[in-house]
């Protein structure tokens, strides 16, 4: 059991690649289209190793590099440390690793884009953190290895939560409706517009990342059945390519009202009533 | 590396054309032409971007700006003129607020002709220049057309004393003062 998730914390690279290349296809049929071949991503990475780098200056590149390290680093403390919350805590380091570096340089679009970041960050952190408290509340450990364990399925307790964070994913993936941070025909693409070549590899990738942490909570759902996990992420999927393909991209009010007063009071609801259930009757 | 030929992410810069040609290379991106099976993508930035695709004769509020994103780009990258105003100037060729296609600002490596170009010689053109993409690689010095005979001017005056010549240094001297110059004075001259 733990092996496998070390190997997946290990490989999440190129998992995550293999997940957007899918992603790419996917979208493309949606839209009546042929769409990439799989290893599209693959392609761009070497693509981008042979493009000349250009530097704005080093603290900014350096802390695309840390972007990527950390948001590797956060997904194996996830996968194979002993709390789930550090795991999460961790995130939220490596999204401000991209922020800082997007405020450091002059670029108006660059310094909105992270702005905007931390609006995501403010909109979904406190989302995952009850997300996390609900699945202790159903497994009763901290563990991401032992909550693997589990033998029921936590989604039967937990589908209002399940329903606040499948609607949150798009704010964590900046897919359509929450993409406001990288928008990419409004401000080019937020935080990342001054990275090129290998820089802007990094934050590629660990963009490949944010796929496998995003499904890994989805597959936590399911507790120990790792089937009824595919069949769910699988469903997620293409409902949040669907999502991001029929809606139009909402401003940073819209986002953060449907966040805090209906997606936490939904998940809040939730985890209040199964506390009352489990606790006090 | 023929890696390198499937991913070319493409910048669109419209240098005051009617838009005719503009649509016809949306449309190649739509489910008709569909260019995202060969893994093109219209990147709007131009630093990670490797094909520029200009289209419109460069007007004098343009040229600037198209100098700026051509440097911008980083090598190796290419240029396709797409539109016959791109090429020649078009219909707008000897105008009072044109210049006569984008020659005479970058060095143009494919020329799509046609008023307006249609999406089969877009697609066309961006194959050509993908195999002239291929031959590139990232210490290509590329020189824009408006500078290169000062540039020269200046490497020989160089090379004669014997100093050390830092070519992308030059280049970048000679377009940033060029810029402030165009950008100072916007009105026609
Ligand atoms: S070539 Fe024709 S269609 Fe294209 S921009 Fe010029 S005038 Fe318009």
């Amino acid at each position: 059991m733990a092996w496998i998730l070390k190997t997946i914390a290990f490989l999440s690279p190129i998992i995550g690649g293999f997940i957007y290349g899918f992603e790419r296809i996917v979208r493309a049929r949606m839209q009546n289209r042929q769409g990439p071949p799989l290893l599209q991503p693959f392609y761009d990475f070497v693509k981008l190793l042979q493009k000349r780098p250009i530097q704005v200056h080093s603290f900014h590149s350096m802390m695309g590099i840390a972007f990527f390290f950390a948001t590797w680093f956060a997904l194996s403390a996830f996968l194979c440390g002993p709390n789930i919350l550090v795991g999460l805590f961790l995130h939220i380091l490596a999204m401000a690793f991209f922020i800082i570096g997007g405020f450091s340089v002059l670029s108006p679009y660059s310094v909105m884009g992270s702005l905007r970041e931390i609006v995501h960050l403010m909109a979904v952190e406190p989302l995952l953190i009850l997300l996390a408290v609900g699945l202790f509340l159903v497994t009763g450990t901290w563990s991401v290895e032992e909550m693997f364990k589990y033998p029921g399925i936590p989604l039967v307790y937990l589908p209002l939560v399940f329903i606040a964070f499948v609607l949150a994913i798009p704010a964590i993936l900046k897919k359509s409706p929450f993409d406001i941070s990288e928008a990419h025909q409004e401000i080019i693409g937020g935080p990342e517009v001054d990275y090129s070549g290998f820089f802007y590899e990094a934050i590629y990738t660990a963009k490949w990342i944010e796929y496998v942490f995003v499904f890994a909570i989805v597959f936590l759902f399911t507790g120990a059945n790792w089937w009824l996990g595919l069949a769910l992420s699988l469903i997620v999927f293409i409902f949040v390519n669907a999502l991001d393909n029929s809606t139009c991209r909402t401003t940073f009010h819209q986002m953060i009202k449907f966040a805090w007063f209906f997606l936490l009071p939904l998940a809040a609801l939730n985890i209040f009533v199964l506390a009352l259930w489990r606790y006090v009757l | 590396m023929s890696i390198r030929k499937k991913s070319p992410w493409i910048l669109h810069y419209n240098c005051g054309s009617c838009n005719g040609c503009d649509i016809e290379i949306l449309a190649c991106t739509g489910p008709k032409y569909d260019v995202e099976r060969f893994g093109i993508i219209n990147k709007g930035n131009p630093k990670q971007a490797d094909i520029l695709v200009v289209t419109g004769p460069v007007t004098k509020r343009t040229r600037a700006r198209l100098l700026r994103l051509y440097m911008q780009m980083p090598e190796p990258k290419v240029v396709v003129a797409v539109g016959a105003c791109a090429c020649t100037g078009g219909v707008f060729r000897h105008m009072y607020n044109v210049e006569n296609g984008v020659d005479r600002y970058i060095p143009v490596d494919v020329y799509v002709p046609g008023c307006a170009a249609r999406p089969e010689n877009i697609l066309k053109g961006i194959a050509l220049a993908l195999e002239i993409w291929e031959k590139k690689t990232k210490d290509t010095i590329e020189i824009p057309t408006v500078i290169k005979k000062e540039y020269e001017k200046i490497v020989a005056k160089m090379l004669m004393h014997g100093q050390v010549v830092d070519r992308r240094k030059i280049i970048y001297d000679l377009v940033s003062k060029y810029i402030q110059r165009k950008l100072e004075t916007p009105k026609c001259d």
